[in-house]
Parts: C-alpha cells; sequence; structure tokens
C-alpha cells in the first residue's frame, strides 16, 4: 500500500479546494473507507476539525451535520421526538461501538445496500448540502442517480422537513448484528378514519431502492378498516439480487408479508 | 507519520503507517490488553474509549485519532487496584478465557458512567458490539449489575 497523505483542513474554503484534487477523499471518522481500495486514492481529508458535528432542530427542520454518527444522531433526535423515523431507523443499526463511528455523510456517500439511514431520507424528501465542485443543495434522489455530483465534491450536511408523519422501519435480518437482506421505510399521514399521505421505500432491491408507488397509490386515501395486508401483498413486486443466503423470490414474497404488517401495526396502533 | 495522544491519562508520541488502524498502532506500542479480534468491528474484542465513547480500535484509521483522548482497559484499573467493574467480573465468575474481558468491561464502564442503574435490556443494549463465545452472556449481565449496584451504594462513584 502507498502512503497516504492526511490533511487536516481547519476552513469549508481549505476543504473544498482539497476536495477538488481527484484522488483525495474526504474521511469523517467513519468506516466505510477502511473497507474501501485506497490504492488509487493518495490523501485522505480527515473533517474532524471543522464544524461538521451540529444538529440544527429549527421550526419543523432538522439539519444534521455529514460528520454525526449515528449514535449522536439518535441522542439529539430522540429529546425532541423519541418516535422520529430516524431515532428507529439507526438506533438497531450496526452495534454500539460502529454507531460511535458509522457517520451521517459517509453513510449517503457510500449507500451500501443494506443501509437503514437511506430509506428514510429519501421518504423525507432529504437535501444533500455539497461544497467543493458541486457547491449547493441536491435532492437526495438527485444525489444517489448523478454520479457526477460525488465528483471532487464532499458532503456538508443533510437537511429534511420534520413533518408530522406516523412511522415505522423494518429490518430483514436473521440475527440481531446482521446486515439486513432489505428494509423497509413507511411513513403515513393519517387523518381520524383513513390514510391522507404514504411513502413507502424499501433499501436492498437491485436497483438499490424502490419506492412502492402501487402500495402508495392503493392506501392514499383509503379508510383504515378498508386496508387488508393481502392485498398489499399482492401488490408488492421487488428485484433482489439474492446471495447463498437469500433467494430472490423468497425475498420478495417476504417483503411483501412484512410491509403489509407493518401498515397494519401502524394504522391500528 | 507521528502523532500525539493521550493514552489512560498520559500523553504519548507514536509512530505510525499512514494507512494504520488504531488496534495495531496500540498494540505496535505496548497497549496489547487491546485483543485483536475480528478486524470487522463485530466482535469488540479491540474496544477503547475514543474521548469517553467505546469505539473498535480496529475501526478508526489512527490518523484520524490524532490528539484524542484514548482509554484502554488498563486505564480504568489494574491488578492491584481494580475497578469495581472488574471486581463485580470476578467475584460473579463473568470471565473464562478472558479475551473478549476488556472490551466488555469497557463497553460496562462506558455504559455506568451514563447510567448507574440499567435495566438488564439498557446493559443488553450497551453490549451489543462485544461476542463472548465461552459464558453465554448470562454472567457478564450478571456482573454489570453487581457493579452498577456496588456504584449505587457508593454514591455514584466508580472509585
Amino acid at each position: 500500500m502507498k502512503e497516504l497523505n492526511w490533511y487536516y483542513p481547519k476552513t469549508f474554503a481549505d476543504a473544498g479546494k482539497l476536495v477538488r484534487q481527484e484522488t483525495v477523499l474526504p474521511h469523517g471518522g467513519g468506516t466505510g473507507l477502511l473497507l474501501r481500495n485506497l490504492s488509487n486514492t493518495d490523501g485522505l481529508i480527515e473533517l474532524s476539525h471543522l464544524p461538521l458535528k451540529t444538529i440544527n432542530i429549527t421550526n419543523g427542520s432538522v439539519e444534521i451535520g455529514s460528520v454525526c454518527t449515528y449514535a449522536e444522531v439518535v441522542s439529539e433526535l430522540k429529546k425532541v421526538d423519541p418516535n422520529h423515523i430516524l431515532v428507529k431507523c439507526l438506533h438497531h443499526s450496526a452495534n454500539t461501538p460502529l454507531r460511535n463511528r458509522i457517520t451521517i455523510g459517509g453513510s449517503i456517500a457510500m449507500f451500501p445496500p443494506w443501509s437503514d439511514l437511506m430509506g428514510a431520507l429519501i421518504a423525507l424528501d432529504a437535501k444533500v448540502v455539497l461544497i467543493g465542485k458541486n457547491d449547493g443543495e441536491f435532492p437526495i434522489i438527485e444525489y444517489i442517480n448523478d454520479k457526477t455530483l460525488r465528483k471532487e465534491s464532499m458532503i456538508t450536511a443533510v437537511k429534511f422537513k420534520n413533518a408530522d408523519w406516523r412511522s415505522d422501519h423494518y429490518r430483514e435480518i436473521r440475527t440481531k448484528s446482521d446486515m439486513p437482506t432489505f428494509n423497509h421505510t413507511v411513513l403515513l399521514r393519517i387523518d381520524e378514519t383513513k390514510i391522507v399521505a404514504s411513502r413507502i421505500i424499501v433499501v436492498g432491491t437491485t436497483s438499490k431502492f424502490t419506492c412502492v408507488y402501487a402500495v402508495e397509490n392503493y392506501l392514499n386515501g383509503r379508510k383504515i378498516d378498508d386496508i387488508r395486508s393481502a392485498k398489499i401483498e399482492s401488490l408488492v413486486s421487488l428485484k433482489f439480487t439474492g446471495s447463498r443466503f437469500d433467494d430472490p423470490d423468497y425475498s420478495n414474497i417476504k417483503a411483501g408479508i412484512e410491509l403489509g404488517r407493518m401498515i397494519q401495526k401502524m394504522v391500528r396502533s | 507519520m507521528d502523532g500525539v495522544f493521550t493514552v489512560n491519562g498520559k500523553k504519548c508520541e507514536f509512530a505510525f503507517k499512514t494507512d494504520e488502524r488504531l488496534l495495531f498502532t496500540l498494540r505496535n506500542h505496548g497497549f496489547t490488553e487491546v485483543k485483536n479480534g475480528c478486524l470487522e468491528g463485530e466482535c469488540g474484542a479491540c474496544l477503547v474509549l475514543l474521548d469517553d465513547k467505546p469505539v473498535n480500535s480496529c475501526q478508526v484509521f489512527t490518523a484520524s485519532a490524532v490528539g484524542q483522548d484514548i482509554k484502554t482497559i488498563k486505564g480504568i484499573g489494574n491488578l492491584h487496584k481494580p475497578h469495581i467493574i472488574q471486581e463485580a467480573f470476578v467475584d460473579v465468575g463473568a470471565v473464562q478465557c478472558g479475551f473478549c474481558t476488556p472490551g466488555m468491561v469497557l463497553a460496562s464502564y462506558a455504559l455506568l458512567q451514563e447510567n448507574s442503574n440499567p435495566s438488564k435490556a439498557e446493559i443488553k443494549s450497551a453490549l451489543d458490539g462485544n461476542l463472548c463465545r465461552c459464558t453465554g452472556y448470562v454472567k457478564i449481565i450478571e456482573a454489570v449489575q453487581l457493579a452498577a449496584k456496588r456504584i449505587r451504594e457508593n454514591g455514584g462513584h466508580h472509585e
């Protein structure tokens, strides 16, 4: 392995200049780069000296600095909303020492197929804040789909509106420390008797994530008493890559069953 | 490259490779109480407290921890002056091969610093990153409960 240069910028301007070098990557303290082949990387930018470890919750908006760890996000959001979808998603992710290292920025940039974070951010219509070549704010789906946005740029924060959703998260795992085969994020807005709006995201499909519009269309405007799990299951048609542990057809059936159960539980709670 | 760290309250200057993990830097400089287990962040044998938070040292680039405060198991107690948690592990019989014990004790220490009266569920959650292949966890959880009781009886003091 060749020698890496480590840079410790103290201002965003310096970090922005450094990240424009093609073979330099930002490192927020997380674990993702340890898994990566760094043979084509000349240097790493250590971000811990920048003010990126901040979580601002104001007027229904949340802004999370990219270097915040999962544990810090859970701890801060729990104080204002213990049922926040990110609390539910991140509290069970990985394990305690890893949650003290895995960062929000790194998780967005790398988006592994077992991500517990990304479903929630997609469902919340989050925006990613970048500096470097692509300075500005971008919808998270645009950031995921447009690979050029990653080039010579780095994430400084993620923002979203903290709307009043009823939410839940499901991880398909065999043991608690497993990386999930897939996971569901469901947001529902319910008035007294019917569903007004819904967001359903499955992470772990062949396209990394899938918005399950068929189920959203079935739910929106429907009376709670008329919702049928079997119907939800029949509307789920997801493609999974499969592995030596998971058959893609089985995963699709299981995803439908679990989604039906989740929604029934949410509307009846 | 070189960097200055505070390990168990003492300033230390270490030389390390630019892609080295904190686990190896610590072990190469004599802190062999930090155990090399899975190298994937799953087992917790290499757990240390970095700025008071439990982390897997195998999942930390040494260069990213320069200037930070590191605590290993020897930083909380030793054979002559064991910590309450270490005593509780011995008294309950929570140690068999002992390989996971430094990580278990440090994870318990981090928990009991914040919460001296944890429920069983909270103990299990705090130790969810520490694997033990010998004890089956029953005695370990009992040891944390005993340590918590002793800390409470000691007015919240760990000494």
